[in-house]
């Protein structure tokens, strides 16, 4: 990825360009130290000027009005057609930074007296945040807009608005810090300076990267909207760089330093403020996908070219208008131009099927096999691949300019998106429908979430959802369309980033220092004991810190270091190859591809998936070669065990699942297996509580209890068997007789025939 | 004789029997002075003309040499900022060697672990047909 810069011949400003800022994405207002303000036009070229009464240092565009700030001490808010609307005063001296908040209701202006104050957006002073003995230079807003980060000469300073807050400060270069940005989608910090580098922080102010050092102090630096990329400017220097600090070009324009950069809206292009009085404008090119055999790089502008690696077949998509977001995968290539969408099947480059877009501001696209996702400024909008829209799912307190491919995720029946002002919560939407599965209910954690991903493929009553909260562990939770949602199971911990395959529910992350493959993580749900079994772990060191799992596709993890270099690794092909097996319900196939390969994980993930299957013969075969004797017994028994809801029950025991099989004894109401299930589990105040509530084997269970605690030399603690055992008689006579018939009873139960579910 | 009381009333004869108040001597020198004078005039005046072209000659000469020496400290401070645009030229190569060197780094890494992955994919493939 690099970009494409483009000055005119002679300098529109005759003093060196303070600040620049974006109206829509082609209207750009820059102002300069010449006193005058000029609007570019950037589809006919023009430019008009305004004579502004002082000298403007700084303008911040919201909707239809925007900020100035200037260095009489004075702020602005000017309409889009020039006539100040409102003049406040506001610092001594200059006034060196003016922001509005991200939600529009206020702004923040930093001056060259050391304060920091917060307005409303009608001018309105709300409070004064802070006092400084230094100018200063920067300041931004959080994500929420609920604090404030600001520079004080080396430090940064994160202040919260709510009073009594305790800030965050910490020194974060060995020059004075001239330019802070706070990406409100990623949550990322981004600083530079006097030393010549710059930074990557993340909230807490933990430093992610740092810079090699410049040839001259760093003056201008932006987020893209959608906080994936910024650029860097210095003197003569632009730069693009990956949010995670690796640099995707370099430019070395004739510029002057650069005293401000600005993006668009779309995150297209950007506009730079030069000291030599020139405005820059630079928009964003070579932006190079890959789907298996497929890669596309967007060469200008309005191109695509295409490329298949296996018969080096070229082609050149040529669109009408300007291409704003591009996304390739599942045999599909999404195309999001200004002013419409186009879908191209990888069958087809010839005839692409084309829709209309309701705003050109996409700044995510998230593809699933049967439908893909597009999210623009306002909505959320899910859209077949012939170019219909399928729903567009709602959510309270709804904002998508925080929506990432982190925070949001879709397959072929579910959307997962995760809440911004409450990020405990995931709404889930049906994905066709864009109903809300549960009446609507979102999914809550105890912790604050960080990624969401679901599975890919399956039916959608088996969808599963990895969550990575803020404690950085992983957990998997099985959806519920309907009812309440089960709660959710740990599968690792310290797990910086992960990954669904595409093909198969297999699942890839890279954990502390290690590098982990879950071939079948819903092993967790069946039997959490072959967990361990079911996967595959490597040493992650060739990763290096911070590094992202990029892609799972077939069986090659693509995995980008920190450095921006991507690492492919092959893993074994059978697991995916068994889930088609089990998918298809071809048990027999499947036995024979694990004798075939003769590999432990591979008889762990079969005994894991026949198990969830109830697929008892294939898992007893599972079982026993992988040196699992209990199980294997445990197997027998069950199949002996005439009951249908027993056999799942036990089928839940054999998971270690004693809940879930308790429950689904008291449902078909199995009591006595209940208590005794409990009684097997030394779970004696759970029996006896069945026993009183269902008033029956309330003896039996005392009489187990008495010769536990007889065995063990111990005396009676507990208040309730202390209780009941004064009012049972116990006699093991007529307990193991009660016992028999009960056996008996259920052997005679012709609810479910034997055979019925064996050979299933 | 009477050349003698003529001369004693301060009248000459001369050579053309003319009467004279000048003695023949005074005014014949007189003469040469008047000659010797006009040639002296002459002789200046040729002097100034060429004084005059020679201070012209020099003028304009000193006109070239300023302008000329105008060139020369253009030219040389020229160079010397030229050393200093080169270096700053260099260094902005450098700094643009030093990224290209860096994307070099990654796209060997990436072409490393491709090869890695391609051998993998060999090697299965050979156990896959060999164990057939």
């Amino acid at each position: 990825m690099r970009f494409k810069t483009s000055i005119l011949n002679k300098p529109k400003h005759t003093d060196l360009v303070s600040c620049v800022g974006w109206m829509s994405p082609d209207e750009v207002y820059s102002c300069s130290d010449d006193q005058q303000l000029l609007q570019w036009n950037l589809v006919s070229n023009e430019t008009t000027k305004w004579l502004p009464r002082t000298a403007v240092q700084k303008t911040k565009v919201g909707s239809e009005v925007f900020l100035l700030t200037a260095c009489d001490g004075k702020f602005y808010i000017v309409g889009r057609n020039g006539r100040i609307e409102k003049t406040v005063e506001a610092h001594r001296g200059a006034v060196l930074a003016g922001q509005w908040s991200h939600d529009g209701a206020g702004l923040v202006t930093a001056g060259e007296d050391g304060l920091v104050k917060i307005w409303s957006r009608s001018g309105m002073l709300r409070s004064t945040l802070a006092q400084v003995s230094v100018p200063v230079y920067g300041a931004a807003w959080a994500p929420d807009s609920d604090g404030v980060l600001y520079t004080t000469g080396t430090n940064l300073i994160i202040k919260p608005l709510a009073p009594n807050s305790k800030p965050i400060q910490w020194k974060a270069h060995d020059g004075v810090i001239l330019k802070v940005a706070w990406n409100p989608n990623t949550g990322l910090i981004l600083s530079g300076g006097e030393d010549t580098r710059y930074r990557v922080w993340d909230n807490f102010g933990r430093q992610l990267y740092t810079s090699t050092p410049h040839h001259h102090p760093i003056t201008s630096l932006a987020w893209s909207p959608d906080g994936q990329l910024f650029a860097v400017g210095s003197f003569n220097t632009l730069r693009l760089c990956d949010k995670a600090g690796w640099c995707h070009s370099l430019e070395k324009p004739s510029t002057g330093s650069i005293f401000n950069i600005a993006w668009s809206s779309d995150g297209t292009q950007f506009a730079g403020a030069c000291g030599n009085g020139h405005v820059i404008f630079s928009h964003i090119i070579e932006k190079h996908l890959e789907w298996k055999n497929y890669e596309a790089t967007v060469t200008s502008r309005k191109t695509i070219a295409l490329r298949d690696v296996t018969n080096e077949a070229w082609e050149k998509l040529e669109m009408r208008d300007r291409i704003i977001n591009v996304s390739l995968s599942y045999g599909y290539m999404v195309i999001i131009t200004s002013s419409q969408g186009y879908i191209y099947s990888t069958r087809n480059w010839n005839t692409p099927f084309i829709f209309d877009l309701k705003e050109s501001n996409v700044s995510l696209i998230v593809q699933a096999e049967r439908h893909f996702l597009v999210v623009d400024g306002a909505n959320v909008y899910v859209y077949s691949y012939d170019g219909r829209v399928l729903c567009a799912p709602r959510w309270p307190g709804m904002r998508t300019d925080v929506l990432n491919s982190r925070t949001v995720s879709l397959s072929n029946d579910t959307l997962a998106i995760r809440d911004k002002s409450d990020e405990k919560v995931v709404h889930l939407f049906d994905a066709t429908t864009g109903k809300g599965l549960n009446d609507g209910k979102a999914w809550s954690h105890k912790l604050e979430i960080v990624e969401v991903a679901l599975d890919k493929v399956g039916t959608a009553h088996e969808r599963r959802m990895a969550i990575v909260d803020r404690n950085r562990d992983l957990l998997l939770v099985t959806l519920q369309r309907v009812g309440t949602m089960s709660r959710a199971v740990k599968l690792g911990s310290m797990v910086q980033s992960l990954c669904w395959n595409d093909g198969a529910n297999m699942l890839a992350a890279l954990q502390d220092s290690k590098f982990t493959v879950w071939f079948y993580p819903a092993v967790v749900f069946v039997d959490r004991d072959m967990l361990q079994a079911t996967a595959m772990e490597r040493d992650a060191a060739e990763y290096g810190k911070n590094a992202v799992v990029d892609s799972f596709l077939d069986s090659v993890v693509t995995v980008r270091r920190a450095d921006g270099s991507l690492v492919t690794t092959s893993i074994t092909p059978y697991p995916a190859l068994l889930h088609s097996y089990v998918t298809a319900k071809r048990w027999d196939d499947a036995v024979r591809l694990a004798r075939f390969v003769k590999d432990d994980i591979v008889w762990a993930c079969l005994a894991a998936m026949s198990t969830a299957h109830k697929e008892l013969i294939t898992a007893e075969v599972a079982y026993a070669a992988i040196d699992q004797a209990e199980k294997v017994q445990y197997i027998r028994y069950i199949k002996e065990i005439p009951i249908k809801e027993v056999r799942v029950a036990e089928m839940a025991m054999l998971g270690g699942h004693i809940g879930d099989a308790e429950a689904t004894l008291v449902q078909s109401g199995l009591y006595f297996r209940a208590i005794m299930l409990n009684l097997m589990t030394y779970n004696f105040e759970r029996a006896l509580q069945l026993a009183i509530r269902h008033k029956t084997h309330v003896d039996t269970v005392v009489a187990y209890r008495k010769r536990y605690l007889a065995r063990f030399n111990k005396t009676e603690t507990s208040k309730l068997f202390q209780q009941y055992e004064k009012q049972v008689n116990v006699d093991w006579k007529t307990i193991n007789e009660k016992i028999a018939m009960e056996y008996q009873r259920e052997r005679e139960k012709p609810t479910s025939p034997q055979s019925n579910f064996v050979d299933t | 004789m009477a050349d003698e009381s003529l001369a004693a009333a301060g009248l000459y004869i001369d050579e053309l029997n003319k009467i004279r108040v000048l003695e023949p001597e005074v005014a014949q020198q007189t003469a040469e002075l008047k000659d010797e004078c006009k040639e002296f005039v002459d002789k200046i005046r040729e002097f100034h003309e060429r004084a005059d072209h020679f201070i012209q000659v020099a003028d304009t000469m000193s006109e070239a040499v300023e302008s000329e020496k105008m060139r020369v400290i253009g030219a040389r401070n020229l160079i010397k900022s030229m050393s200093k645009q080169r270096e700053a030229k260099e260094q902005q190569l450098l700094a643009l060697i030093g990224e290209k060197k860096l994307e070099l780094e990654r796209l060997r890494v990436q072409y490393e672990s491709l090869r890695r992955t391609e051998a993998d994919q060999l090697e299965f493939i050979e156990q896959f047909v060999l164990r057939k």
